[in-house]
């Protein structure tokens, strides 16, 4: 197991509501994991207390030693001073020069290598962003709306990608879209609103890999499972 | 640029102008009426007259009310004269004559300083500047395009001196130069600066003495009494009135007998001044402004003319002004 | 955009001349308090080369103490970003030193440094330093989230990246600061020649307004209009260039 969430309680700075009262979550194999809930529930807040980028929370998170979790999400950029090629070469560390190449191939960022970031689409920024994360040294990475931009078949693609380039990685995989988290993610976890008791109930995925066929029904009964959990 | 943005623009001249015609409305006074009176300079003890006929009742007993207000290197007495903001004020001769040069519609009523108060302070002791030729290999301080480099340069080309010869320094408010001795002279108002830093220098184990254009025959007359040309015409008795009031608290504020009451006077306007001091100022303030004749505020036309010739052969003024028309010797 | 900057101000100074000639004739002042056309005219011939040289020697203090200032401030800008100890003293004394008049101060600077060029240029350097300052501290210290998010998780962020990222990002409100400073060094440096130096054109217009010389006064201030409207374009191309180099997309202020 990667890690255990336990009663975690935490209200914003300044803030007087809660946001989370006395949650629960595990992430226990590795593998492409979902974190659902309506808007404004507190997803990236989690997402970002599960990273270790937000503190002052009661409870506790436990995780082994030396364990990286990274946090990625759709609005970041890359600096515009220079290209996206160069970008990606700099921040990517020598042992993972051939993870690049091939990432680059997988994502269809060919094209984009001599533009700036801001020339780029919405999706292939999304791509762009993702590559540079998945080239770093990580246990969990964290993608909150990740490939939101991304064309269904392009973002179908990247997933089993990912699936198949890193099978011993954990993976969150946050979305709106019931569909999505069904169809791609082993477990889901659906966070709810804090005055639901638990918090967060746990549901199983298709975690599809590649072109497999999907059950349509079976897929439907998940999504209803999660749109009632939630 | 749209036809809103040339309407804001047309509409903010005109209130500029609006304005800008406001401040200069001319303004006559009626009888009774308040004149406004224009210092030269800020309160000191070369304003201890005008303050001693505002405080001392001098003003009321000629049946004036005035406002005596403070002047400074922004404000320009004959400026605000011409635009009719003050009724009276404070210039020196070279400012007169300037004005003059430029069809200022001014005229001299009377002259405070008979000796020019503006002289250069020296060492006494590390040289003696008895004669122009002294002057040679000498650093001397001049405030370039003020009076003191009219006359400092008048006085060199009147005693043949090439300015090769002299080494001018340009001088501010700061007067380390002349402690630090990196100037030998240095230009100041010998009734004012002149007694602070005499005494400074006085108190340091120095002596100091002042090299005087006036005793060799550069005479360069300072602040004098002025109103419009119109004021005369129109207010004669108000002209006359306030000279006389003028004169009159000159003649009191620097009477021995009023001593206590005129150190006292200009200390209240001039508290960073010590009565000691001012002391001092009055009585050097006594030598320059009463005559040997005993007239006070007579005009020295002989000294306007040389002034007006100075300030011709320095090439300050391109064409005679005729300096002699704008003096009125008893005000009229 | 040369051409619009220096008839913007030759709009503003003819407008400005014309409303005072208009009083001038209004009142029929004399040349004393404000000089005929003609006068002006025969006075800008003759004090045109003095006040040429004196205007460029006036320029190049403001120039150099403009640049000084801006190194000065990215340095102590720099160094007070940090919510730390060190940048709370920091931002604590630029807003409180910024509010002292420099004016003020000026004539203890010449005290200590004289009349030459030092005292100019710390002047011209301190007027135009902390407005500077301020909104350099004030850009630097916003962080860019949606990039500097990564260099941090990844542990690479360096304080000469996080400044790059913070500098590129807010490119066009630096240029404009920069830009609109260049004014406030061009007064600065025109101030501490008024005040206590031995050139320039500041010096210049000290000894015109001892003579009550008006027609002098507008001379320099079309001088002074002119070379600061230059200044200013000089600027505003540099920073054109510069945004165009860093792939920013050009942007005038």
């Amino acid at each position: 197991m990667l890690l255990q969430c336990r009663n975690i309680t935490y209200r914003y700075p300044h803030g007087e509501a809660l946001v989370f009262n006395q949650l629960n979550c595990r992430l226990a194999d590795p593998g492409f994991h979902g974190l659902f809930g309506p808007s404004g529930v507190g997803k990236s807040t989690l997402a970002r207390i599960i990273a270790g980028e937000i503190i002052g929370f009661a409870g506790e998170i436990t995780r082994p030693d030396n364990a990286v979790m990274l946090y990625s999400c759709n609005t970041e950029r890359l600096p515009g001073w220079s290209s996206v090629g160069d970008h990606l070469a700099k921040v990517t560390p020598a042992s993972q020069l051939p993870l690049l190449r091939e990432l680059i191939t997988a994502f269809d960022l060919n094209s984009c290598l001599d533009s700036r970031f801001s020339q780029l689409s919405l999706g292939q920024k999304n791509r762009a962003n993702l590559t540079r994360y998945l080239l770093q040294d990580f246990d969990l990475l964290i993608m909150d709306e990740s490939l939101a931009n991304v064309d269904e078949a392009t973002r179908k693609q990247i997933i089993a990608t990912i699936k198949k380039m890193f099978p011993d990685k954990y993976f969150l995989y946050i979305s709106h879209s019931v569909a999505e988290v069904s169809t791609f993610c082993a477990r889901i976890l659906v966070l709810r609103d804090v005055l639901k008791s638990p918090q967060i109930i746990e549901v199983a995925g298709r975690d599809q890999h590649g072109d497999t066929a999907m059950d349509r029904a079976v897929l439907e009964r998940t999504m209803l499972e999660i749109v009632h959990a939630a | 640029m749209n036809a809103a943005a040339v309407r804001s623009i047309f509409l903010l001249c005109l209130i500029c102008l609006g304005a800008l015609l406001s401040g200069c409305e001319r303004q006559s006074p009626e009888p009774g009426e308040e004149v406004v009176y224009r210092l030269k300079w800020l309160y000191n003890i070369n304003t201890a007259g005008d303050l001693y006929g505002l405080e001392h009742g001098v003003f009321t007993a000629h049946n004036l009310k005035v406002a005596v207000k403070p002047g400074g290197p922004e404000r320009d007495a004959i400026r605000e004269v011409e635009l009719g903001r003050a009724q009276f004020g404070v210039a020196s001769a070279d400012q007169v004559i300037r004005a003059l040069a430029k069809g200022a519609p001014i005229v001299v009523i009377a002259q405070l300083f008979q000796g020019n108060p503006l002289q250069w302070i020296y060492r006494g002791g590390n040289a003696d500047y008895a004669g122009p030729d002294d002057l040679r290999g000498k650093t001397v301080g001049i405030t370039y395009g003020g009076n003191d480099e009219t006359i400092m340069r008048s006085l060199l080309a009147k005693y043949s001196i090439p300015p090769s010869e002299v080494n001018l320094f340009s001088v501010r408010y700061d007067y380390t130069p002349f402690y630090s001795g990196e100037v030998d002279l240095w230009p100041i108002y010998r009734n004012a600066e002149g007694i602070v830093i005499g005494e400074k220098m006085a108190r340091a184990g120095e002596k100091t003495s002042f090299f005087v254009p006036d005793l060799l025959d550069v005479r360069f007359v300072a602040n004098s009494l002025i109103t419009t040309r119109k004021m005369v015409e129109e207010h004669p008795d108000l002209v006359q009135s306030f000279r006389s009031a003028l004169l009159t608290a000159w003649q009191e504020a620097l009477a021995p007998a009023n001593t206590e009451k005129t150190i006292a006077l200009v200390h209240a306007y001039d508290q960073n001044t010590p009565q000691e001091i001012i002391a001092k100022q009055l009585a050097a303030t006594r030598e320059l402004m009463l005559p040997e004749n005993g007239r006070f505020g007579q005009i020295d036309v002989a000294a306007w003319q040389q002034t007006e010739r100075i300030m011709l052969e320095q090439g300050v003024i391109e064409a005679p002004v005729h300096v002699d028309k704008v003096l009125l010797l008893d005000g009229r | 955009m040369l051409p619009k900057r220096i008839s913007q101000f030759l709009i503003i100074y003819f407008l400005g001349l014309g409303l005072l000639l208009a009083i001038k004739y209004c009142f029929s002042l004399s040349d004393y308090v404000i000089p005929g056309f003609t006068d002006i005219e025969n006075t800008a011939a003759d004090v045109f080369g003095r006040y040429l040289r004196a205007v460029l020697d006036t320029l190049g203090v403001a120039v150099i103490g403009h640049l000084l200032a801006i190194a000065l401030a990215t340095v102590v800008a720099i160094a007070g970003r940090g919510d730390n100890l060190v940048g709370a003293m920091i931002k604590t004394a630029a807003y409180n030193l910024q509010a002292y008049p420099i004016v003020a101060v000026a004539p203890i600077i010449f005290i200590l440094l004289g009349d030459g060029l030092p005292s100019r240029l710390l002047i011209a350097a301190i007027i135009c330093y902390f407005p500077l300052l301020l909104s350099f501290i004030g850009i630097l210290t916003e962080p860019v989230a949606s990039i500097e998010h990564f260099y941090v998780v990844t542990g690479r962020m360096r304080w000469q990246l996080e400044v790059k990222i913070r500098a590129f990002e807010n490119i066009h409100k630096l240029m404009t600061v920069v830009t609109g400073s260049a004014t406030l060094a061009m007064v600065g440096t025109i101030v501490a020649e008024f005040i206590g130096a031995d050139s320039g054109i500041g010096y210049s217009l000290r000894i015109a307004l001892y003579q009550s010389d008006m027609a002098k006064v507008l001379a320099a201030l079309f001088l002074i209009g002119v070379f600061n409207s230059l200044y200013l374009v000089s600027l505003e191309l540099l920073g054109l260039v510069i945004q165009k180099n860093m792939g920013v997309e050009p942007r005038m202020n």
